[in-house]
This record gives structure tokens, sequence and C-alpha cells, in this order.
């Protein structure tokens, strides 16, 4: 049976990269003006083209050329496809922000064209994590289009069509590009049919060719689309058409077929886009956990107080933050003058999620009840804490995530005791603070704050003159009666012992205190290692390994920085020619996590910073997080996306299979060489430097300057996706709120939970209601640990509704609860447009 | 096997409802007095099936608390050890008269409830799972037993056992009946096992199911073609004959088309062929020690793969466990095992019917697979043909003929299309864009098994036993799902590297039907089911109910499906296979204890 070469005409348009958003915007209206000029000359013609963003712009600037494109995809002349509103880089951005891409960009198609998007479609991104297919799914898409990687950087991808299989068993039909998605030219164009016919007669299915002027927009032109009508007519055994990705995926699937199938991600081309330019990936994961986290409190709030939401708002924020998606941008090769509109957007999504929050919060607590008998002037007693009936101060502690927390809090001002709101006293310190004056002092304090719900706790004022430098001093050995110890380099908790090495600043021995194995046993481990990065260029193509060392960094100075009932800290200094870091080893009571605060001045051009973590033992697995999932790569040194966390697991000499988690609240990128795990901190390349030849010149540099983040280390037995690593790294990414609190008479206590489930391999990971302002609201959960998990009960009071849910592996589930409490299990689309409506 | 401990199953609260309409005199007149408390629900726990609002009454039997709703009952139990019996939710029509329950009052070992149009006596005794099974062949003996094929009975009152009536086929008489049978051969392997051979209890349980096997033998040929044809069903001279399908009247040795509008349809009123193959002695007892002759009977053609498929997997397990003991049995599996293998190669792979064609679905043909129903059914039916011929090996030998044949399909790609099932059921639902489970034949999934777990018990080659696993795991992501111990216990035998939810198959004993009463319940408007409605409009409930809250079926229905009426409609009984084929082969197998 004869086949067909699909000719799709599209335009690739990179809305940022080697430009500012200004002349992307510029670029989108042109392009988008001729390729209408174009359908409008050629009656067979059909055009393809994604980005929701990219419409949204035309349509502001352009009402008319907007009419008639949307005249043009009614008459199917037009295909959109990817109902995202970019194409962002898809290792990077976290379950929820697919989710959200989805959401906002397939109701912005239905609403303005009557349809969504049924092809996802990233032909340039550069690596396509392995969940993709439950997360096209979810958004209405079953097949997908991608180019990257190419058969050099991956050969083993199959080319052309595959089934491409999530660890959920979700599947997306996917086509695999060959070579370029913007064809232009005789030569260009014959080339692609070329291999087209190839692969036609090699697999006996259709086939697709990419044509148009692309990267900077463009789109097909007069010369090729005659030469491509002149070509049709006179090869009549070739039957070339005009046609889109949807038309392909048609035929194709009423047709036998046999192909692969392919169940893991799809990488790698650009490995050094993961750690380049840290300002972005800060921004990013900043932004995502603040406005996921906001959006929790702001339902809640809603419908406590009844409150109107701040629905619009978030939409509005999202779609900055998915902007900033955009693989050229979050990938961090842009140009550097980009980054300064992406801190503008991104600070934009920040402060409605930030103000948002905080309306939200007060307004919540301003229904709890934290009346003291005996007060009468709340408002006085508050802000003077001397005043002479000395009550405790309220503060209420807010808990984002689905599932109790005990974690350390700091609130301003110092304390002489803590309790809860059952007056049980609990662990507390009170440790520097970062103003200077008046006391010098905050209070931090061990709060544990039931699942998606809040916790009052009472600070009870210093009564009288004390002696601040006096309570700061560290006095090594004392008892303190909590689990905290520390003496000289050594501090323990509950659960670990950690020493540091007084002449390299590592940790020299990590033990945990279960099984009491070492798992610093094969020398020091957190240990600061600078990468030469002289040859690579920004995306690193072609370079999957970062293994030539350039140097340690040396020791400056280490010490035991505090020592309280609730924490310990060594402060270790370290230092690499000019560049210094500052790493706060912060051990807190009944944590699992030691969390690393670091302080970088980074002035070391072409390098990049890990810190490495070396095992020992057989059967290494390395896992890492990916969106709304895990996935295990070959332990074989290669640098890999990565998000929230990333892992080593082997079997020890004892036969026991024992790992080791780096936690992180801003990085992306990892790897493994030799058993040793290690988190790359910073890359400081030269921004926008592509394939270049580097003139001499004077180069900014993507990482150079004032950094600062955190990362953390947790060990455990067994399988990493078994431990409780998820719920640790999200817990260390989205801390919990604390809110100082007035005296109120109010209705709700002092200690409460919105929402419980009943399995800890579920999460939910939004609370939201529903776009359609109907005031349904939407539940998102996933499941973590790779395990089919039925009979999953969902309870939250706050809107009546009591359900089970079975979950599979890894899968996503999001459900829409009505003002009834009545439930429907949906998709990203919630429930509003349907994935077969046209 | 990686659950290789024996899960221990025990004696649970099982529901047992009476239920009786308003006036009748056996309800205490004091129910109609009682003045129940609304139950205190903020904060409650757990999900509850009713809306909290719903709910007007509430009565505390021991630590038990039983909440009356305008829309069913809920049983709460704050010491359940296990979250299945937590809460149990008790509905119309099968629990209750109807879903308005007014009020509630204790009265002897169980409850009375009160409803808008009558009440409905519930107890809870501890029945283990065993007894269960028990209780269910009892009745499936007493109602459902055709001369020893057990599918389903019409009833003339829905509810109502005694308007049984004493005929009724179904189209699938010999898939059930297989079905059946495979359970009672396992139940007898494991009363042999435990109390021995001669013990009253092994040698009624070995009666039960060799009674069963010579019925579905009898299937093979009652026709009397001689042919290696296996018929659907059969009738005898005071049944009537329904309007469904292709019916032929046997006299005097000939076969005779009955007009049906099948038959008219095509034009064939009154075809005849030869009928004048001997039926054996032994299977003919079924019907002649009833008085009936050969010239009494009226079987049914046009046989499916489905029939064809349970035939071989009974014939298999038959001749492991009552071979042995019955050599005269296992002959008779021997003749008729070569038969039907004979028939299906010498007839290119196909089950060909009176007119010297295939009938509508038994194709294993590689032409039929090139055809769009082909393509799809294809991966289901290259694994069935295979099983049919280890099957036969196994009980015959390794006979040139069967092995060339094997070897022959092996060669043209049969073991490979075995893994390909997923891949070709999601290009089918995308083509019709329709989400895959609205596009399954559930009644594929037992099929698939019985196929799949032939193959992997059979098969030794590890290359093509690896393939067959991975055939079968193709069918996971629809059957894993269903949390049914009748798909996962052979799973678990034959892809001994996956892990069983345990926990999930002994709540699905404990939770099973005492009886196979049709009557429906009430999952609509459940407000604790989350509703999935897929593209089509197709609804599913995302948590799998437990059987004593969900429609009653066979196995070829979804359980997830939204559905409140019982698949064989109101007036109906149907058989305890479900039940007890997944029971005795979890305890043959030794999952359970």
């Amino acid at each position: 049976m004869k086949k067909t070469i699909h000719m799709i005409g599209n335009a690739h348009l990179d809305p940022i990269w080697l430009w500012r958003w200004q002349e992307g915007c510029n670029e989108v209206l042109q392009t988008f003006r001729s390729a209408v000029d174009r359908l409008k000359e050629y009656k067979d013609l059909i055009f393809t083209c994604s980005s929701s963003s990219s419409y949204a712009w035309v349509e502001e600037i352009d009402p008319a050329l907007f009419a008639e494109i949307q005249e043009m995809v009614k008459k199917e002349r037009w295909i959109i496809v990817n109902g995202w509103n970019v194409q962002p880089d898809c290792n990077i951005p976290s379950g929820e922000s697919f989710a959200r891409q989805s959401l906002y960009s397939q109701l912005y198609y239905y609403k303005k064209f009557g349809r969504i998007c049924k092809t996802g479609y990233n032909v340039d991104s550069f690596g396509h994590c392995g969940n993709l297919p439950q997360l096209l799914n979810l958004g209405g898409m079953r097949s997908y289009v991608m180019m990257r990687p190419g058969p050099h950087e991956n050969a083993d991808v199959p080319q052309d069509l595959f089934w491409w299989e999530g660890p959920d068993g979700s599947r997306v039909l996917t086509f695999h590009i060959h070579d370029t998605y913007c064809r232009c030219g005789t030569e260009d164009i014959d080339r692609g049919i070329d291999i087209a016919n190839r692969r036609i007669a090699e697999r006996n299915h259709d086939s697709m060719v990419f044509f148009g002027v692309g990267n900077h927009g463009g789109g097909p032109t007069k010369g090729d689309i005659n030469y491509l009508k002149e070509l049709a007519a006179s090869n009549p055994e070739n039957d070339i058409v005009f046609s889109s990705p949807d038309d392909f995926f048609k035929v194709v699937c009423n047709s036998p077929l046999d192909i692969p199938v392919w169940k893991d991600d799809l990488q790698h081309h650009a490995s050094g886009c993961y750690s380049a330019t840290s300002l972005v990936k800060q921004l990013n994961r900043r932004a995502e956990n603040a406005l996921i986290r906001s959006e929790k409190w702001d339902t809640v709030a809603s419908l406590l107080t009844n409150a109107p939401a701040s629905t619009e708002k978030y939409a509005k924020a999202w779609d900055d933050v998915c902007f900033n998606q955009f693989h050229d941008i979050l990938c961090g090769c842009s140009i550097m003058e980009a980054y300064e509109d992406v801190k503008n957007s991104m600070g934009e999504a920040m402060i409605i999620a930030d103000r948002a929050e905080n309306n939200a919060l007060l307004r919540i607590l301003s229904n709890i009840n934290t009346w003291k008998d005996g007060i009468d002037d709340a408002a006085t007693l508050v802000r003077h804490h001397f005043h002479k009936d000395n009550f405790p101060r309220p503060v209420i502690v807010f808990n984002p995530h689905s599932y109790e927390i005990t974690v350390p809090v700091q609130t301003y001002h110092p304390s002489s005791a803590v309790c809860d709101s059952e007056g049980k006293a609990v662990a507390f310190q009170n440790v520097r603070s970062s103003r200077s004056n008046d006391s010098h002092l905050d209070t931090l304090f061990m709060a544990t704050v039931p699942a998606f719900g809040y916790e009052t706790y009472w600070l009870s004022w210093i009564d009288g003159h004390i002696d601040y430098n006096e309570i700061l001093k560290v006095k090594a050995d004392s008892d303190f009666g909590t689990d905290i110890k520390a003496d000289s380099l050594t501090v323990e908790n509950e659960f670990l012992k950690v020493s540091f090495d007084k002449y390299t600043g590592e940790i020299s021995s990590l033990v945990s205190k279960e099984d009491g194995f070492d798992y610093a046993e094969n020398g020091g481990i957190a240990k600061l290692t600078v990468i030469d990065d002289h040859d690579t260029d920004t995306w690193a193509h072609n370079h999957f390994k970062f293994h030539n060392i350039k140097g340690s960094m040396t020791l400056e100075s280490i010490k035991l920085a505090e020592y309280g009932p609730a924490r310990s800290v060594v402060r270790v200094k370290h230092r690499f020619n000019d560049s210094h870091i500052t790493q706060d080893f912060i051990l807190s009571s009944g944590q699992k996590t030691i969390e690393v605060r670091c302080k970088a001045i980074w002035q070391e051009p072409f390098t990049m910073l890990k810190t490495a973590f070396p095992m020992s033992g057989t059967d290494a697995v390395n896992t890492y997080e990916i969106p709304s999932a895990f996935i295990k790569r070959p332990n074989n040194g290669e640098e890999e996306p990565g998000q929230n966390w990333a892992d080593i697991t082997l079997t020890c000499n004892d036969g026991v299979r024992r790992g080791l988690s780096v936690i992180t609240d801003s990085k992306y990128s990892y790897d493994c060489p030799d058993n040793t795990l290690r988190a790359t901190l910073l890359r400081n390349v030269i921004f926008a430097d592509h394939y270049s030849d580097r003139p001499e010149a004077e180069f900014n540099f993507t990482d150079e300057g004032l950094q600062r983040f955190s990362y953390g280390i947790y060990v455990h037995t067994g399988e990493a996706e078994k431990s409780d690593v998820v719920r640790e790294a999200a817990v260390f990414n989205c801390a919990p709120v604390a809110v100082p609190a007035g005296y109120r008479k109010g209705t709700e206590p002092q200690r409460k939970s919105f929402i419980s489930v009943s399995k800890e391999n579920i999460i939910v990971s939004a609370f939201k209601f529903c776009e359609d302002g109907s005031g349904d609201v939407i539940i998102r959960a996933y499941e973590t640990s790779g395990k089919n998990t039925p009979n999953v009960c969902f309870i939250c009071d706050l809107i009546d509704a009591g359900f089970r849910a079975d979950f599979r592996k890894n899968e996503i589930k999001t459900f829409r609860v009505d003002k009834n409490g009545y439930v429907a299990e949906t998709n990203f689309l919630e429930g509003i447009v349907s994935t077969c409506e046209e | 096997m990686k659950n290789n401990v024996p899960y221990k199953l025990i004696p649970v609260p099982t529901r047992s409802c009476k239920i009786c309409k308003s006036g009748d005199p056996v309800i205490p007149k004091e129910l109609y007095e009682v003045k129940n408390e609304k139950p205190e629900l903020c904060g409650f726990p757990l999900p509850l099936p009713s809306k909290k609002s719903d709910y007007t009454c509430c009565l505390k039997t021991g630590n038990v608390i039983w909440m009356g709703a305008s829309t069913g009952l809920t049983r709460y139990d704050p010491d359940a050890e296990n979250d299945a019996f937590s809460i149990m939710f008790f509905s119309a029509d099968r629990d209750l008269p109807d879903n308005r329950v007014k009020a509630l009052m204790a009265d002897g070992d169980g409850i009375w409830a009160l409803t808008e149009t009558g009440a409905s006596y519930i107890e809870m005794p501890l029945i283990s799972p065993e007894e269960k099974a028990a209780i269910l062949l009892e009745e499936s003996k007493k109602y459902v037993d055709r001369r020893g094929m057990y599918s389903q009975k019409r009833l003339g009152r829905a509810g109502d056992f005694s308007s049984v009536f004493s005929y009724g086929h179904s189209d699938n008489d010999g898939c059930f009946t297989a079905g059946f049978a495979i359970g009672e051969m396992y139940h007898y392997a494991v009363l042999k096992r435990e109390k021995g051979a001669d013990h009253p209890d092994t040698i009624a349980a070995r009666q039960t199911a060799t009674r069963a096997c010579e019925a579905v033998l009898l299937l093979m040929h009652i026709h009397g073609r001689g042919d290696g044809f296996v018929s659907r069903t059969y009738l005898c001279a005071d049944e009537p004959v329904p309007d469904d399908g292709f019916f032929f009247r046997k006299t005097g040795g000939k076969a005779m088309l009955l007009e049906t509008s099948a038959s008219k349809e095509r034009n064939i009123v009154g075809y005849t062929i030869d009928a004048s193959a001997p039926i054996p002695e032994r299977l003919a007892r079924l019907y002649t020690d009833l008085g009936y002759t050969d010239d009494d009977i009226v079987y049914k053609a046009d046989t499916s793969s489905d029939e064809i498929t349970l035939h071989f997997l009974h014939l298999m397990t038959a001749h492991d466990i009552l071979g042995p003991d019955d050599k005269e049995l296992d002959n008779l599996i021997k003749m008729s095992v070569k038969g039907l293998m004979d028939h299906i190669i010498d007839h290119g792979y196909e089950l060909w019917d009176f007119l010297n064609k295939p009938t509508t679905w038994a194709k294993w043909s590689a032409p039929y697979f090139e055809t769009a129903f082909g393509y799809v059914d294809a991966c289901l039916n290259a694994a069935e043909v295979l099983m049919y011929h280890k099957v036969t090996m196994h009980i015959l030998g390794e006979e040139k003929k069967y092995l060339d044949s094997y070897n022959h399909l092996i060669e043209i790609g049969y073991a490979d299309l075995t893994e390909k099932h997923y891949d070709r059921m999601l290009q089918s639902a995308i083509a019709m864009n329709l989400h895959p489970y609205e596009d399954i034949m559930y009644g594929d999934h037992m099929l698939a098994v019985s196929s799949f777990y032939g193959l992997c018990l059979l098969e030794k080659d590890p290359v093509l036993l690896e393939k067959y696993r991975n055939g079968f795991k193709s069918w996971r992501t629809s059957i894993a799902r269903e949390y049914n111990p009748g798909y996962d216990i052979p799973f678990a035998i034959a892809c001994p590297d996956e892990e069983l939810d345990m926990d999930m198959l002994a709540r699905w004993f404990y939770r099973f039907n005492l009886s196979r009463l049709a009557a429906g319940v009430s999952t609509t408007g459940r407000h604790d089911c989350a509703v999935l409605t897929h593209i089509a409009g197709y609804k599913e409930i995302s948590a799998v109910l437990t059987p004593d809250e969900t429609f009653i079926s066979k196995y070829d229905r979804n359980p997830l499906q939204q559905k409140d009426v019982d698949s064989g409609g109101l007036f109906c009984i149907e058989s305890c296979y479900v039940y007890t084929f997944a029971y005795w082969m979890g305890r043959y197998y030794g999952l359970f204890e």
C-alpha cells in the first residue's frame, strides 16, 4: 500500500534566546502574518504552530490578524499543537508546572479556537523526562513530536515512530524528527524527503518532514511551497501532501503498525543546561513552590471565610512561570540581558503568590481562637512584648504538605519557652538573627504540624534583661535534655551522628543510628570539587560527562557555630583561588536530613562546582526525581537532570541495601562517577555560547558573583523510592510558614488539619478552585513510591468531601469536588473541556 | 512466586440481609416507634458512602455503629483491624427495600433497618471464605445446575428463588461451566491433599468436579458431527428454543437448522447436516438418565473462541487432576482434545461450522489477523491457539503433527504477536478516539488469563516463556486494577517475579456476596466514590468497590464500571464459579490457608 510523506509547514519561534522577548514578540507577529498570507495564497497548504503565549501576544497586539487565524483554525488550515504555553524544557519544570502548562494553555485554545491541542510538540526541547507520556495524556494529548536527542547523542532512542511509555504505563504515540524541524531550500527539503522515503521503505508507514524557516520565526516560504507542489506533481510515485501532525497520527493509527516501545526518558542533548545559570533555576523552583503553597492556603481561606479566591491572579502568575520555562530560558542558554526580564516576570509571579498567601493566612488565623483570659488590649500586648502581664505570644505554623511534619521554625525575637497548643513544651533555642538591632536574636523551635493544617505555638517573652552574647556562646558537651548533642566537630541527634574532618572540612563520619552504619566509611563526603569546564559551550553540546577535576577547594576555617536544644551548626569555609564558599551544616532535633546552607562568592571562569558523596558497594542504582515521579538511570557517570533529589543506592559489604540522597533547593543537575554521587552546585560559563569560537572579549559568566542555595543530605536503607526522600525533599523545598498572631476570640481550634490522606506514598500537589468559576475544588495527588496503591482515603471536611481512589504506580490523579462534596475524577483540564472535543 | 507465605484467611462478619415489604408481619412493631439519634459526623475519619447531611439515624451495637441515611445504610466498625471492614454500605435492592432509612433497632444477633417501603433484617455472621465457597456451591447446585452445566438461570420473579426456571441456556455454557469445573477440580485436589482421597468431603468434591467435567466434554460431542466441532450449548426437547443464533435439532442421525432470525436472515432455515457420530455413553448419561434421547437434543452452533479457550484450559486441568484417578474419563479427555485440535489445524486454524466456513469468532489464522477485526484480535488469538497446542501436547504427548504445527506458528510470528496486545489495543482506541478502558471487551480478560496461564505453565523454552510472560504482562494495565483473584492468582503462578497485593485479594474473598441472586445495588450517587467519565461517556469509579457493594457479574465485566444493575438483569441467579474458581485455585497453589 502506498505510503504518504506528510509535509508539515511550521515556524519554530524562540520567544527568547539570542534576543529578548520584545524581539521575539515582534517576530511572532511577522511570522503569523506571513503564515496567514501563505495560507491564503496556497489553498492546500497547512500551517502548524505551537505555544499559546505566542497566540496571546497576537490577540493583544493585532486583533485583526488574530481573527484571521481563528478563521484558519476553524477551517483546519492552521493547526494548533502542544497545549502548553511554550515549548518548555521538559526536565526542569515540576509535575505541577506541566499540569498548569496544560490547564491554562488548553483552556485558552478552547476559549479562543473552540478546540484543544491533540498533539504534544516540543521539537527543540533538549530532553524529555520519563513521565511526559502521563503528563501529556492528562493534558489531553495522546501523540507527541520531538527531535532531541539525535542519533549521534543517543542511538538507542527509536527513530521515526514509536510508543513512548511512562512509569505509570501511560503511552503517547511519538514521532522522532530526524535532523531538523525547519527544513528550507530545495536541497534541504530533498534531503528530508529522501530520509522520509527511506524510513517508509524500512518501516512501512507514513512519515513526516517539517519545513519552514525557524528559530527566529519565518515559516514556509513561497519558494519552498512552490517547490513542494512541483515535486508532488512531477513525482507521482511519491505521495507528498501538505499535512499536520494531527492528520499524520490519525492516518498511522488506522493502518497496521509494528513499532517499538520505549520505556525510558529521552536524553541527552545539552547536558550542561541543567546547571547553567543558577539564577533562573532558583527562580523557577521558588516560584513553583510559592504558587503551589499560596494557592492551597488561598483556597482554604476562601472556603473558610467566604473571601474571594485569587484564581485569576494565580493564572496570571503561572503564565509568567510557564513562559519562563521555555527551553532556552530555563536551560540558562539565553543572552544575559534576557535574564533581567526573567527576574522581573518571576518577581511578578512570586509577589502575586506572596500577597495572596499572606492575605489567606491572615484570614485563616483571624478565625483561630488564641484568646487568653485577662487580656484587655490585644493589639498593645502583641506589639509590646515587655508588657507587665507577660502573656506568651501566639505563632501559627501552617503546613502546606499533605502529611504531618516536624521541622525547625524560626521567628523574630528571642523567647524563654515555647509550648504547643496543648501546653506541651517543645525544643527551642535562641539563634542569631539577620538583623543587628535590639536583641540580635530570633527564636528557633521544633514545630509539629498536622497534614495540610496548622498548629499554634506559644512563645514566652524573655522577662527582664539578659546577656544575649552569653546565650549564643557555644558550649560543647552541654546536655540540653533533647536529642541534640555536640562535641567539638561532632554533632548528633536522634537519627544521625556526624563528624567533620578538621583538615578538609568534609564530613568524615556519618553514622545512622538505625543500624550503626557509617555512610562516610570511604572517606570524606560533601567534598567540594571544582571541575574544569573550559571545553564546552553553554549547552555542553556533545559533552555528556564533566569529570575533568581542576582541584578541590581548600579549607579556610571550621567551627561549631551553634549548639542548643533544637539544633547544632558546624560552619565550614572553603576557597579556590578568588572564590569562596561558606557552608553551614545544620542538624536539627528529630530531623533525618542534614541541611547545608551555602553562600558562595564565585569568580572562577569555565568551572563547575560539585559536592561529592563517594559510596562503596555493589549493584549501585541511581535514582532521580523527575516531574511527579522518579527514574532509575545507569550508574555511568553521565551528567543527569534531576529535580529535588538524586540518590545512589547500593549493596554494602554487609549485604544490606543502603542509599544516600542529595536534596537541593534550586539545583537540577547531578552525576555519579564511580559510585560517587555529585550534585552540581554552580556552572560558570559564558552566556549563550553556542558552538562558539569565543573571540577575545571580557565575557559575562552565568554563575559569577554571590550565590545562595541549600542542599540536604539524607541516608536510608532500602531503595530510594521506598524511603522518605520524596517527602523530606518536598519539605526542604517548601517550608511551612510561621505567622505571628494576635489574641483573638475565634471559632477555629488551635490545631487543625484540612486534608488527610491515608497512604504515605500519596502526596497532594494542588488544592485549588476550578478555573470555570463554579466554586468546585480541585485536588491533585500522585503516587511516589512506584507501587500500585489501592483504596486511598481522602478526607477534607472543609468541602464535605471524603472519598477513595486507587492509584497505579506513579499515577497522578486530579479530583474535582462539587459544592455538595461529590467527586469526579478528571485530568489537568478539570473537566471544563473534554479531551474528545474538537 | 514472590508471595510464598500462605495468607491466612479467617472467618469475618459477612452480610446476610432479609428484606421484608411494608406490612410484613415479621417486622417488629417496635421498629415503627423507634426514635434514633442523628449521628455526629464532624471530623469522621473515613469516607462515608452517604453525604453527611443525609444521615438521619444511628444505632450502636457493641462498638459497631449503624448509620441510616436517606441514601442507604452504613456500618462503621472503629475497631476493625482490616480496612475492608471499617465501613460497609448497604443499599437497595440487594440489602434494603429502598435507600430511605427511617429507623434502626437491634434485635437478636442482628438489626432491623426500617425504610420507606419496608424493612431489612441484617445479620453479620462470622463466615470463613471456605464456608462461603460451600454456601455458594450449594446454591448453584440447587438453582443453577442444568444437566451439569453451570452458567446462570432465569427467574420468573426478581429475587425469588422459588420462581427459578428449570431451563435456560447461556451462549457461553461451555465457557462458564469449564470455569466452574476447573474450580471444583482444584477443590477436589485440595481436599484430597488435606483430608485424603477417601474423606466424604473429598469424594463429594470429586463427584461435583467429575459431573461438571462430563458436562463440558459432552458439548464437544453432543452435535454428532464427529469432526471435533464444539457446541456452544444444548437444549432438551422440553426447553424452548430462543431466537438467538443457530440451533440444530437432531433427528435420526441428522441435524436440521431451526428457524431463528439469524437463520432466516441467511436464508438457510432447514439446512441439514450429518449428526450420526456416536456420543460417548458416559457423557450421554447426563441427559439419558433424565429420560431424553439423542433425538431430543437441540444444540447451538457458531461457537466462539471464548468457548474453545476455556475448553482447552478445562481439558488440561481435568487431565492433570481427575485423569490419574479416572482412566475412562482421561481417555475421553484425550479423544476430545485430539478431535478439537485436529479440527483446528486441519481447517487452517479456524473452527468450521455447518456451511464449511469458520464460525464468526473462532478464527486464529494468519489471514484473519490481516483483517481489520483480526488485527486487534490477533495478539489474544495467537496466544489462544498456541495454548491449545501446548495443552494438546501435554495431554497426548509431543506428536509430530502438533509439534510441527506449533513450530510453524512460532515461525510465522505468533509468539511475538502475543506481546503486542497493549500496542494494538491502544492504537485501536486512539483511532476511534476512545480511552482504552472504553474499548476493551472485558470478557477477553479471562481468555487472556486462561491462554497465558496455560502457556506459561507448559512452555519450557526460556525464550518463548519470556515472550508469553511479556504477553501476559501486556494485559496487566487493564486487569491489575480489578484486584480480582481469578485473574491475579493465575498471573502470579505464570509470572513468579510479580508480587500480588494479598490484602486486596483477601478483601475480595471476604466481601464476596453469600448469594449470586440478582438484585442490584446503589453505586450511583455514592458520596465516597470519585467517578471518572471517559472520552465517550463511559463512567468508572476511581476505586474498585468490594463485590458485595457492586453489581454481580461473571468474569466478563468491568467491576470499576459505575453500574447499579447486575449484569444478568434482575431476573437471574448466577453461578458460583467466579468465587469458587479463584478460591480453590488460590488454595491449590498455597497462596491462602
